[in-house]
């Protein structure tokens, strides 16, 4: 009995003590790494589309949700703040009335999904160095996080102006920490330039749409938004050229019924060049968070009805005069809803009727960011929270570009170019077009698109426009939102803040 | 000569042996005749016979676990013996860590509760019986039926994850404790000070609680049974505005009028109840000086005061051992543990609807005009206001979490030799839970609500399940020497450890599944709305122990403890470990200069150095993950989306474990014939390497701007007081008090590179609250100072900065002022000021215990002061028709009242600032109770041998400052202290029985 245990005791000891390192060896569960999934680069591109969905406004990153339609469009003077008074006063109100500070939530988490889904691209670019696919395929992909790269770039220096220009994935933190591209400002040209240059491969090795998937960037894509990228930089030349080698190329057309442009019908029509695209996976709905929900037509009054959302994002009444009499674009832009006191509410395309005005909280709706829960199929119908695609380039731009571009160099036939567009509106043609009827055009073409404040800004005249809409905008300040204090304070003040903030 | 007389001379005693407290027969005791090694023992009924001759007349009793009984037999034949259980043996022993000791011999900070002093209290948890009871060792609580309080052992050693102190149950490591019936506890063993938790090397850095379970005493079969019964309310609730009053308010914010309704609906009344709770404990125990064996039953039910909600567990118990012969032991400790708990609105581990967690929140906001429920129909708060109906919040979804856990270990214990012990034992804990999460199908129509509308709804029934299953063994393997000669004691051990725990989930969800709960499985939801998900999580740990005690005269003491430990949670080149420490004593009352004074009984001084450390990180914190299931639907709606990847997270692949030094000086006195005795402890506690969320650039593109690394330094320094008196004044009355408190500073003394922490995000305008920086204490609050309220626009228009420029422009009268910090002429984040910490300066405990005759009393209060409390309840107030609290209608400020502490009726969305801060200090009694035990000369024909029915109260007062529901506010270091969703302190008033057979 004894040595019996003895030997327990002994064969414990050795055992025990002998195989500890291997025994400490766990791999991660559950966790692929870089090494174990031989499909990663292909992966990590759809990866880098993925994080454009981002919407996590009040959190750690938004790229096209509650925070991008607050700085696009209900800054501007073609949309108000909506919702009630009181509601998210802070930080869209802030944005809204231009009383924002540093602190800004939205500002920020722009800012940090912006940088999100740049880290994602740059960690694609890294991982395709190394895949082993075809040189020719491997071009195609990198065209296509390049023209992403360049597209987040692009939302980044409109935004801030300058920023800190991150072409690289760092090691670790102290890699990172030392390098100032981290945390200090390129100039605004610097960032422009990166941007041509993203976009130019991207042009250069995308096949046009034709010859390309649904829904990937291809080359139409990356003309365009290079063209758009000229027009900002006003080097008309290579918009023009870019617009009228992509007019040439035939590969796109208006569609003939303005409003079905957003709806899932609309979706990656002829006339789209690049959108956001929303859908389904794992039976849930796939789509940039609180979108729709933030933009939904809201209970208000009596209520008494299941409302669409918080009621944000309203047309204004200044856009509503902008439009011409009889321009079909404005009742497919805007949900009027029924003030007439005959409480006849208001019948959507889908047959889905708002009330009247007293159980609705605001007067104006953007009618492009309905989605019907009867007409549309969506993976999850039962929220408020629906897929919806965001048009991001249409060729409608493509023509304007070319018009604009055209006035400026005395090229080309802006006004057949404008008129095109007029036409499809319902609109008479005009005889001639100046500068002030192309941005005339372009602001009730692209209206609640996410297009006005940038493009007032790029045309000089933010200020001016804005001031007159009684809006508490400072011009040299204004024009930009403002650095995140929380990088700021981060970067030990390395990283600089905008003018006057 | 003996012999010859021996037969003639002879004459037989008899007599019976019997347990001194409860009667009950002693069977196997000893009976010698003194002065020889004649002896017999006593059978089954506890009864004996011996000769003695004439010269043999004294007669010793004795039996493992009492004290020996001397009895002069003189012309006596019948002797009757009564021996009383030798409670001293078990005080002095203090259970260390793969070993016990006597208390008087330990050079580190531990202290001892016993298991009857916990089991009194009707609590789920071990550890909130524990509150108040030990220095050092801070218990704080939500109160939520279900849930385990948090523990914190001489403050707060880390600002990261990794709070939770180490359970060890019969030598099973684990951090939850919530499966073991506090009615099976005999000592639960806290060791305080590094160089007490050094044996537990990595895993002590929060301290270590060893619990010890029941085991059979050889001797009769025994049974006990114990309930408690009673019911529970909220203790404290916060008066919110009435119908008439609300209205008031809301037109005075907003100008808008609200209607006249019909309804005054108190929106706490509708959703809380007076609760039922009840425990109930049996017990079968016996066995032989062979073996022994306890089987003990619990089930204990907790209704919860929010309707709906409701705890339940069932808890078996065999322990039992067995000698093979003098020099081997095996033995076997497990449990096994089942709880139900259902709609607890805390830690639902699963994609849950939200709507439970939201009720408190909506019960704060909803307007008083509103009906709860009128005619089977709801009262449409979201139509109103935008706020959930939180009675319909609390029906519309059923959570249910079932959890089953099989728990044990076993050993086998040789001593070859006298001084030699060897043991392996091998523990498992296996846990399987299962969480369902329902929600029912509503509309915002008139078939739910008094009228349509509003965004409370759920157009598509769901049901959500996870089931998570866990394993973990460790296996120890120790040897002890104990050796003494001359005035030397030494006691060896040596050992190893490893353990390895492993866990896996899966996850479903379907949608359209009839509300019928026998239909709630996954085959009967529609198969096209499926999901599923699932991961696992591995890890292992080895050690090397050693541990020497070293007793000179018995008078200076020396222990040495030195682990090496190694985890898979560290990357490679940090993954071993030494964690040694020291600790020296010396009992001066045993020095001959002390033996002639009277005063001290004990007088004792100890110090000690250890260090500890702390590994806990997520498992994947230094590997690159790829994560998955990022995808793309780039054909929009017409067809599925394509799978896509990110590498969201950047790593440290250097990560090391924390480390924490700590040094211990204590005295330790009994005086006055041990009747008073008493402890001072100080203590230096430093830890290093403390992991800490670094925020990081967020250029870089990580997924939370963060990195954990190791960076920071925190100290913790205190205090500890301990006092008891046993008092008797005659044979019928005695009495207990004890005190203890315990002052901690804590403080972070360097982020040495690192980045202060940004915590208690609150939400609307409130942003974070708490900020974690160089010279202050974790977590500490940090937020816009109000200087007082506006009372004209004059004042408003001279509120400027040096510069002349107005700081706030566009405030109104009856708005805060708040200090301009930096001078910049803004209010924004720049601006904020530290304004304290929820973390206590000092906290207390007071015991009482009174005998007299047949009646025992006891009271324990537990307290704590100097800490800050954030009533983020009042700080997300969003909008002006959410209700606000009486005193806002009343206190506010208005042009006649000029109050300088409470702004106007407002629509809040107030910045955070220290207007929400209040005195977390309170005091509270704890437990009351008063029991009368029957006498045994009543039970014995109903054969009984003990009886005792009680009363008590538990949490019966509290006297607190805050104005919220509780200040006792558990949460991760830097986001505690806030009261969001808290569940309100319950009063319970219960009675019960415990009877022994």
């Amino acid at each position: 009995m004894k040595k019996i245990f003895y030997s327990i005791f002994l064969f414990i000891t050795v055992v025990s003590s002998s195989c500890s390192d291997q025994f400490l060896d766990v791999p991660v569960q559950g966790g692929p790494t870089t090494s174990s999934d031989p499909k990663l680069a292909e992966r990590l591109v759809t990866g880098v589309y993925n994080s454009m969905l981002q919407g996590d406004s009040w959190g750690n990153g938004d790229v096209h949700g509650f925070a991008f339609l607050t700085v696009t469009s209900i800054i501007s003077d073609d949309a108000d703040k909506g919702s009630t008074a009181g509601d998210q006063q802070i930080p869209v109100g802030d944005i809204d009335n231009f009383t924002l500070t540093p602190s800004n939530r939205f500002a920020e988490t722009l800012w940090s999904g912006h940088y999100k889904a740049i880290g994602a691209a740059n960690k694609a670019l890294e991982a395709l160095e190394t895949a082993s696919i075809s040189e020719e395929e491997k071009n195609k992909l990198k065209g296509e996080v390049r023209f992403l790269r360049g597209y987040f770039y692009f939302n980044l220096v409109r935004m801030y102006g300058g920023v800190p220009l991150v072409l690289r994935v760092p090691r670790d933190a102290a890699d990172a920490n030392s390098d100032l591209a981290f945390q200090t400002r390129a100039t605004e040209e610097q960032v422009y330039t990166s941007i041509k240059s993203d976009l130019t491969f991207a042009y250069e090795n995308l096949k046009v749409k034709s010859q390309s998937l649904v829904g990937h960037a291809n080359k139409g894509a990356a003309g365009a938004l290079l063209a758009k990228v000229h027009m900002y930089l006003k080097e008309w030349q290579p918009a023009f050229d870019l617009t009228k080698e992509i007019i040439e190329s035939n590969q796109y057309q208006l569609v003939e019924d303005y409003a079905t442009i957003w709806r899932q019908a609309g979706d990656n029509s002829s006339e789209s060049i690049f959108e956001i695209q929303t859908g389904e996976f794992n039976n849930a709905n796939l789509n940039i968070n609180n979108y729709t929900t933030a933009q939904g037509v809201r209970v208000g009054g009596k209520g008494g009805w299941d409302d669409l959302g918080w009621g944000f994002n309203n047309p204004s009444t200044s856009l509503i005069a902008a439009y011409e009499p009889d321009d079909l674009r404005k009742n497919a832009t805007i949900i009027f809803v029924d003030n007439s006191g005959e409480h006849h509410g208001t019948i959507l395309w889908d047959g889905f009727r708002i009330p009247s005005s007293d159980s609705v909280q605001n007067l104006y709706y953007n009618y492009k960011a309905y989605a019907s829960n009867s007409k549309e199929n969506y993976a999850d119908p039962g929220t408020k929270d629906l897929p919806k695609n965001i048009k991001i380039l249409r060729y409608a731009e493509v023509l304007l570009i070319n018009a604009e571009a055209g006035l400026e160099l005395g090229q080309g036939d802006p006004t057949a170019r404008v008129n095109e567009v007029r036409e499809r509106a319902g609109l008479d043609d005009l005889g001639s077009v100046d500068i002030d009827d192309v941005w005339q055009e372009r602001r009730i073409e692209f209206a609640m698109e996410h297009d006005r404040f940038w493009d007032l800004v790029r045309q000089g005249r933010a200020a001016e426009v804005m001031q007159a809409a009684g809006k508490n905008f400072v011009a040299g300040k204004h024009e930009r939102l403002p650095i995140p204090i929380s990088q700021i304070l981060l970067s030990g003040n390395k990283l600089k803040q905008n003018d006057q903030y | 000569m003996t012999i010859f007389h021996a037969h003639s001379q002879s004459r037989r005693i008899t007599g019976s042996v019997k347990d001194g407290q409860d009667g009950s027969p002693i069977p196997g005791a000893n009976v010698v005749v003194q002065g020889t090694s004649k002896g017999t023992t006593t059978d089954l009924d506890g009864n004996f016979a011996i000769d003695l001759s004439d010269t043999e007349s004294v007669l010793n009793f004795s039996f493992v676990g009492y004290k020996t009984s001397t009895v002069e037999v003189g012309d006596r034949t019948v002797v009757d013996v009564t021996l009383e259980a030798d409670i001293t043996m078990l005080a002095d022993v203090v259970v260390v860590g793969y070993g016990i000791q006597k208390k008087t011999d330990i050079t580190g900070a531990t202290a001892s509760v016993k298991g009857e002093e916990l089991s009194k209290q009707p609590v789920l948890t071990a550890t909130q019986a524990m509150q108040g009871k030990v220095a050092g060792v801070q218990i704080i609580s939500s109160g939520q039926p279900g849930t385990s309080p948090q523990v914190r052992i001489r403050g707060l050693s880390t600002a990261l994850g990794g709070t939770t102190t180490l359970f060890v149950v019969d030598g099973v490591l684990t951090d939850d404790i919530s499966n073991i019936n506090t009615a099976d506890i005999v000592s639960m063993d806290v060791l305080k000070d590094a160089s007490s938790a050094a044996i537990y090397g990595s895993r002590g850095a929060n301290g270590v609680i060893i619990i010890t379970t029941r085991q059979g005493k050889a001797g009769a079969f025994k049974i006990n049974y114990n309930n408690n019964i009673g019911i529970r309310q909220a203790s404290n609730l916060v008066e919110m505005a009435n119908a008439e009053e609300y209205r008031n308010y809301v037109q005075a914010a907003t100008g808008e009028i609200v209607p006249q309704s019909d309804y005054d609906t108190d929106w706490y009344d509708t959703i809380l109840r007076t609760a039922l709770q009840q425990s109930h404990n049996i017990s079968l125990s016996g066995g032989t000086d062979k073996s022994t064996f306890l089987i003990n039953a619990g089930y204990l039910e907790d209704e919860g005061i929010v309707i709906g909600n409701e705890f339940k567990r069932l808890t078996l118990r065999l322990n039992s051992d067995y000698k093979i012969n003098d020099k081997v032991t095996l033995g076997l400790q497990s449990s096994y543990g089942s709880s139900e708990n259902q709609n607890g609105f805390n830690n639902i581990d699963i994609d849950a609807f939200g709507n439970i967690g939201a009720v408190y929140n909506n019960a704060y906001r909803a307007s008083p005009t509103i009906a709860s429920k009128v005619g089977g129909r709801y009262g449409n708060t979201s139509a109103f206001q935008n706020v959930g109906n939180p009675l319909l919040d609390v029906s519309n979804n059923r959570v249910k979490v079932l959890e089953n856990r099989l728990q044990g270990s076993s050993f086998l214990e040789v001593k070859p030799t006298s001084w030699l012990s060897l043991r392996t034992s091998i523990g498992a804990d296996w846990k399987n839970s299962l969480n369902r999460v329902y929600a029912y199908e509503f509309r915002a129509d008139e078939n739910t609500f008094l009228i349509a509308g509003g965004n409370q709804l759920n157009p598509l029934s769901r049901l959500n399940v996870k089931q998570i299953q866990s394993f973990r063994w460790v296996w120890d393997n120790t040897a002890t020497i104990t050796k003494s000669f001359d005035k030397h004691a030494f006691t060896l051990l040596i050992g190893t450890t490893a353990e390895k725990y492993k866990q896996h989930w899966i996850s479903a969800l379907r949608k359209d599944v009839p509300p019928d709960e026998n239909l709630w499985y996954i085959n009967v939801g529609d198969a096209n709305t499926s999901q599923n998900d699932g991961k696992g999580e591995a890890w292992s740990r080895n050690s090397y122990l050693a541990r020497l005690n070293y007793a000179f005269d018995e008078k200076y003491l020396l222990t040495a403890t030195i682990r090496t430990d190694g985890s898979s949670r560290l990357p490679g080149k940090n993954r071993w470990q030494q964690y040694p420490s020291f600790g020296v004593g010396w009992i001066a009352s045993r020095e001959a200069f002390m033996l002639d004074q009277n005063i001290f009984d004990l007088l004792k001084l100890r110090a000690s150095y250890g260090k500890v450390g702390n590994d806990q990180v997520p498992t994947d914190a230094y590997t690159s993950i790829v994560t998955l299931n990022t995808p793309y639907a780039f054909n929009g709606s017409v067809s599925p989306a394509t799978n896509g990847a990110q590498l969201k997270q950047l790593i440290d692949p250097n990560l090391t474990w924390e480390s924490t030094t700590e040094y211990d000086v204590a005295l330790e006195f009994e005086m006055l014939n041990s009747r008073l005795s008493g402890e001072v402890n100080y203590y230096n506690k430093k830890v290093d390497n403390a992991l800490i969320k670094v925020p990081i650039f967020n250029t870089i593109g990580d997924d939370d701007n963060a990195i954990i690394t190791n960076v920071a330094s925190i100290q913790n320094k205190g205090v500890e007081v301990v006092l008891n008196w046993k008092g008797e004044i005659n044979t019928k009355l005695s009495y207990t008090i004890g005190a203890n408190a315990t002052f901690n500073k804590n403080e972070v003394v360097a982020l040495n590179g690192g980045q202060a922490i940004w915590g208690g995000s609150v939400g609307a305008a409130q942003g974070f609250t708490t900020y974690t920086d160089n010279g202050q204490p974790v977590g500490s609050f940090y937020v816009l100072k109000v200087l007082g309220v506006f009372n004209t626009d004059a004042e408003v228009n001279a509120y400027v900065n040096d510069e002349g420029e107005k700081i706030q422009p566009t405030a109104k009268p009856g708005t805060f002022k708040y200090l301009d910090k930096n001078g910049d002429g803004t209010i924004d984040d720049s601006d904020r000021v530290f304004a304290g910490s929820y973390q206590p300066k000092a906290y207390f405990g007071l015991n009482l215990g009174v005998n007299y005759k047949n009646w025992d009393f006891a009271l324990s209060i537990y307290g704590n002061v100097g800490n800050e409390v954030y009533n983020g309840k009042k700080g997300v107030r969003i909008d002006g028709k959410d209700n606000i609290e009486r005193d806002m209608v009343y206190n506010r400020w208005t042009s006649g009242s000029r109050s300088q502490t409470e702004p106007a009726a407002n629509t809040g969305n107030l910045l955070a600032s220290d207007y929400f801060i209040e005195s977390g200090s309170f005091a509270r009694i704890n437990n009351l109770t008063i029991g009368y035990t029957l006498r045994p000369t009543l039970l014995e024909r109903v054969r009984i041998n003990s009886l005792r029915v009680f009363v008590m109260s538990q949490n019966l007062l509290t006297y607190k400052k805050y104005s919220g529901f509780t200040a006792e506010l558990p949460g991760d270091p830097t986001n505690s202290g806030i009261e969001l969703s808290a569940y309100p302190t319950t009063r319970t008033i219960s009675a019960g029985v415990n009877i022994s057979f």
